[in-house]
């Protein structure tokens, strides 16, 4: 057996005696988890990031353009400091303004249009009455400005039963999520600790 | 009354068990996994996919499976495969996943796949993808400049990758319906954790989805449509039964709800609580 796997098998079990109660094997363990992801993130951000998109066209390929965003970039990092806080505004500033340009558009195009052509294209079928009645009845809940009573009330009610089956859908695929990684782990320690399973 | 740790137990066992002795429970092929299949099967030899691993490392048992029986299809269908990451732990996972799946097919780097590595922003990656994958990726992951691996010669943009597949454990899959989809028109599928799964529904009957793929269940109903056992197949009788533990515990929970309820209303915190 070879080392990463007797090291993998501690690391699991130390995440799994939390289920008996807190203990500092568990707390090693996330500690670790935390450490080393941001390490990994850490050194990927400066590896696919800073060297490729500034150090090297700067000082590589004498693209002095790149030091604009450079200077944003370090104006960020300026939220540290007290004094210079006000900096760190500019770049936030372009971020924001840059983000919400690119981003409103193309969320109202695929989310909102394309969200209600789909919604109404088929209407003629049983599917697309029930998508309508769904999607009428759980606005009707959300809609405050006119009481819940009367049929008004009734659609809203309607609107409830829509949200429960929803969640219902969303709760039993996060227990197969779960499972799915209980079942990962379980492979590995019958499989490649144990060797009990192929 | 059940403990939490009983509880525990039971599930642990639920999911031992069946990996150990196989029950072999019927798993149907659902149309959105199938949809994924065909859209793969249509493709002529040659044809380039795209395929994105915008996940972390936690959600491996699920994410592996799902990439592995799609990776498997495009290189068994001798497509080229163009692969990245728009997480920064999918990086080395896909590229670990990637190099030994082309290995079991005896695909050639640079000819059958290519990997370019992680980017992030997502948003501007896949923008600026639809533009030209040279500006976003000028290299691979290895540093090799995108102009001398063969297979990029004749591929600029989106119009040249007939499937996109994002292998997702979070809401990136969206991000690529909003600014891939819906600017550049590609297809498009996503390989998703369960969890996430439910989220993506609209965008299959909106038609900006062609298929999905829901965590561990999906990766076993494409094995089985690619008659190739694989990880999916393997956890589904553990995903079954345990799934049958919980209904009966949530069961038994309320069984016992009820029963104290109706026999016990003087020492009940609903009966004993003061109104204000």
């Amino acid at each position: 057996m070879n080392i990463e796997t007797l090291i993998a098998t501690f690391l699991t079990l130390c995440i799994f005696s939390f289920l008996y109660k807190d203990n500092p094997f568990y707390k090693f363990a996330e500690h670790l988890l935390v450490g080393i992801s941001v390490g990994y993130v850490l050194v990927m951000a400066v590896n696919t990031t800073l060297m490729p998109k500034l150090v090297n066209p700067v000082f590589k390929q004498g693209e002095l353009g790149y030091i604009i965003p450079g200077i944003l970039g370090i104006f960020m990092l300026l939220r540290f400091f007290p004094r210079y806080t006000w900096l760190s505004r500019i770049s936030i500033a372009l971020i924001i303004g840059a983000g919400a340009g690119v981003a409103i558009p193309a969320t109202i195009q695929a989310r909102l249009f394309s969200q209600m052509q789909a919604s109404m294209k088929d209407f003629a079928s049983i599917d697309g009455i029930i998508i309508f009645l769904g999607i009428a009845s759980t606005l009707a809940y959300f809609f405050f400005s006119k009481e819940h009573k009367g049929w008004f009330g009734a659609t809203a009610k309607m609107g409830t039963w829509f949200l429960m089956i929803f969640f219902g859908a969303t709760f039993g695929y996060t227990v197969m999520s779960r499972i799915s990684l209980l079942i990962g782990r379980m492979q590995f320690l019958l499989g490649d600790f144990l060797h009990i399973i192929k | 009354m059940l403990s939490r740790q009983l509880i525990f137990v039971l599930i642990a066992l639920s999911v031992a068990i069946p990996l150990v002795i196989k029950i072999g429970l019927p798993n149907q092929v659902t149309t959105e996994v199938r949809n994924v299949y065909e859209s793969i099967e249509q493709l002529d030899s040659g044809s380039v996919m795209m395929i994105s691993f915008d996940h972390e490392a936690s959600s491996l048992p699920e994410v592996k499976p799902m990439a592995q029986a799609i990776l498997r299809h495009c290189f068994q269908k001798k497509l080229k495969v163009i692969t990245l990451a728009l997480m920064a732990e999918g990086t080395a996972i896909g590229e670990q996943l990637l190099r030994e799946t082309a290995n079991e097919y005896q695909a050639n780097y640079g000819e059958d796949y290519v990997f370019l590595g992680y980017r992030p922003q997502a948003q501007s990656a896949i923008l600026g993808m639809g533009e030209e994958i040279k500006r976003v990726f000028p290299q691979d992951y290895n540093n090799t400049s995108l102009d001398r691996i063969p297979m990029m010669k004749d591929i600029k943009n989106y119009n040249e990758v007939k499937l996109i597949i994002s292998v997702a454990d979070g809401d990136l899959p969206v991000t690529w319906v909003d600014y891939a989809v819906s600017r550049y028109h590609p297809k498009f599928a996503c390989a998703t954790t369960a969890v996430m799964a439910t989220s993506f529904y609209p965008f299959l009957s909106s038609g900006q989805m062609v298929g999905l793929l829901g965590g561990l269940k999906g990766a076993a109903e494409y094995e089985i449509l690619l008659e190739k056992p694989g990880m999916g197949q393997k956890g589904m009788d553990a995903q079954s039964v345990s799934h049958l533990v919980i209904v009966l515990i949530i069961v038994w929970g309320n069984v016992v709800y009820f029963l104290r309820r109706k026999t016990s209303t003087v020492d009940s915190p609903r009966s004993t609580a003061k109104p204000l």
